[in-house]
């Protein structure tokens, strides 16, 4: 096991890779900008170094001073969570020609799933469903039109080194492809640097139902269920649930099973999760996400595994601490991201939290890396706490997370919690009957 | 309980950056071990020495890589004269080991002129002073860990 490992992130995520560290006696270091330096994570690390001013550019995506401060320290192996360069190959490959430890999966399964196109290939190739589509990149505007008339409109452009939900658009009508192609190529040349397109058939009312998988260097490969994530804003995960209420017992086992046989295949290592639209009954992959995501939390709480732990210990050569056979699925969890955001207008809110206070009891859990006095900074993204609740049954759960956000203070800057409130008063949330369109079409309804 | 031992040598030799550089206070603090010297009335004499209790970590300031000498730094930092690292890396303050250092305190220096070099990476930075004037501190060791923005020498 590691002596030392580097957290190559901040916020929230830093401060839980941090817990999962210090719980196995491993000692951290927190790289941090300076708008970090009081940053939760930073205080409690064994050792930080500030490796740039407040630009995520000039620190959190700063490869030489990352690397820099991992080897003044004497760092074994470096964590980089979510976002930043979690999914970069070239960052994985220099971190290993340090001889340091990348906590993830190789750069090739990186750079592999990184490519959309390639992803789906490999993936269909191991017998995952797709989603149908163009068979690789779109050359012109006729073939174009031509997949798309064999698919069915509506269809979606979508951007080869895209994902997370950018690089995408809807397209109704073949005179709508060559507007459609033109603007969705130059968006992607400015935000990944390559236009290569492809299409899939656009569906209409599908859930996002994504499948958490670990794997170790051993020939182990296990799912930790599904976790449902269709409330959706702007192709952002607003919250999250696992269960999902969209399947049973016996279609996720099915699907569980494909899916790690696919990934035994393909010899990955470390966490990942297989994403799917699921519509009608039926499974299509979009993309495998190869790093730990956010809502990670909630497959925790019903599968009672720690996920980061797990990561550690498969990247330092142990097998897995689990069967598939040992894994049991124990009641219903959810997730809400909470943002430092006004509610209605989501207009970010950064500042400073003047009144701090976590809901607790039974089942409550808080990821946040907020206190009383924390100044908010205004460089990094919104997300400022994931408040988790779990319960015996989903109706419990939903009870308990009523209760928790009613309990829930932070004052001083706007956040998203009003809007979770909000969300438990309406019917098909509580029912469980939405999909990936139902959220951005209630926030429209609500607008005057 | 066992006997506190003291390390006379280090304490000698921090009494003596104490003089030489100016400074009136020093912390240094190493996992359990936290020692302080403070410069009262014109006498650099050590005064403290205590054992910080393992749980006190959590409410403390951030700590700096393993030995490094924590000055009054946020004075430092705005500090007119200061010149802070712009990267990551380890100070030199020699060109090579065995050499003579690259500026003393008190001496004059002009623009441009390198005071340091900063390795990071396999790579020496030289580091110029941002304008002309005279060393009154040099601030860290050779060979000393050093992260963004830490002040390395005051140039006033």
């Amino acid at each position: 096991m590691f002596d030392k490992v580097l957290i190559a992130n901040r916020g929230e995520i830093a401060l839980r890779i941090h817990r999962a560290c210090r719980e196995m006696g491993i000692s951290t270091v927190a790289v941090h900008s300076e708008a970090d330096a009081d940053a939760m994570h930073v205080r409690l690390a064994d050792e930080s170094v500030c490796i740039g001013p407040p630009s995520a550019a000039d620190s959190y995506l700063n490869i030489p001073a990352i690397i820099s401060a991992a080897e003044i320290t004497n760092t074994d192996a470096i964590h980089p969570g979510y976002g930043f360069l979690s999914e970069n190959s070239r960052f994985a490959r220099i971190v290993n020609a340090h001889g340091i430890t990348f906590i993830g999966p190789t750069a090739d399964h990186i750079d592999l799933m990184g490519d959309k196109i390639a992803a789906k290939k490999a993936i269909a190739e191991v017998g995952i469903p797709v989603v149908p589509g163009s068979d690789g990149e779109i050359r012109d505007d006729q073939e174009a039109i031509a997949v798309a008339e064999k698919l069915g409109f509506p269809v979606l452009v979508k951007a080869s080194q895209g994902g997370g939900g950018r690089g995408m658009k809807v397209v109704h009508a073949a005179s709508e492809m060559a507007e459609a192609l033109s603007s969705a190529r130059s968006e992607a040349r400015s935000a990944f640097g390559d236009d290569a397109v492809y299409l899939e058939k656009f569906l209409g009312q599908p859930r996002h139902i994504e499948i958490q998988i670990l794997a170790d260097g051993h020939g182990n490969v296990v799912h930790l269920g599904e976790r449902d994530c269709s409330l959706q804003r702007r192709h952002q995960k607003v919250l999250e649930e696992a269960p999902s209420p969209a399947l049973n017992t016996a279609t996720r086992a099915e699907i569980g099973k494909i899916v790690t046989d696919a990934i035994g295949k393909l010899g990955y290592l470390g966490a990942g999760t297989i994403e799917f639209l699921f519509e009608d009954g039926q499974f299509y992959f979009i993309e495998m996400n190869t790093r730990l995501q956010v809502e990670h939390p909630i497959t925790e709480m019903i599968t009672g595994i720690d996920i980061v732990r797990e990561q550690l210990r498969i990247a330092s050569g142990t097998p897995l601490s689990v069967k598939q056979e040992d894994i049991a699925f124990s009641g219903h969890a959810i997730e809400c991201r909470i943002n430092a955001e006004n509610p209605l207008t989501f207009t970010p809110s950064p500042g400073r939290v003047i009144d701090y206070h976590t809901p607790g009891g039974l089942g409550v859990r808080v990821d946040s890396a907020l206190y009383a006095s924390y100044q908010i900074p205004p460089f990094y993204d919104s997300l400022i706490s994931k408040l988790v609740v779990h319960g015996a049954t989903r109706n419990e759960c939903l009870l308990r997370l009523r209760r928790a956000l009613e309990e829930y203070v932070i004052n001083g800057v706007d956040t998203t919690i009003p809007l979770h409130l909000d969300l438990l008063g309406q019917s098909d949330f509580m029912d469980g009957n939405y999909n990936i369109h139902w959220l951005e079409n209630y926030i429209a309804e609500k607008q005057p | 309980m066992s006997k506190i031992s003291v390390d006379t040598d280090l304490i000698r030799e921090l009494a003596a950056l104490i003089e030489e550089s100016g400074l009136t206070e020093l912390e240094i603090e190493d996992g359990d071990y936290k020692l302080r010297l403070s410069r009262g009335g014109g006498i650099p004499v050590p005064v403290q020495m205590g054992m910080a209790p393992a749980g006190a970590q959590a409410a403390q300031a951030a700590t700096a890589p393993a030995v490094a000498v924590e000055t009054a730094a946020p004075d430092m930092a705005d500090h007119a004269g200061a010149v802070k690292s712009p990267m990551v890396g380890t100070a030199y303050i020699a060109p090579e080991p065995g050499a003579d250092p690259f500026v003393k305190v008190g001496d004059n220096v002009t623009q441009g002129q390198t005071v340091m070099i900063i390795e990071a990476m396999k790579t020496m930075n030289p580091i110029p002073a941002p304008q002309s004037g005279k060393v009154s501190a040099i601030l860290v060791s050779d060979g000393q860990p050093v992260e963004f923005g830490e002040v390395l020498l005051l140039v006033e």
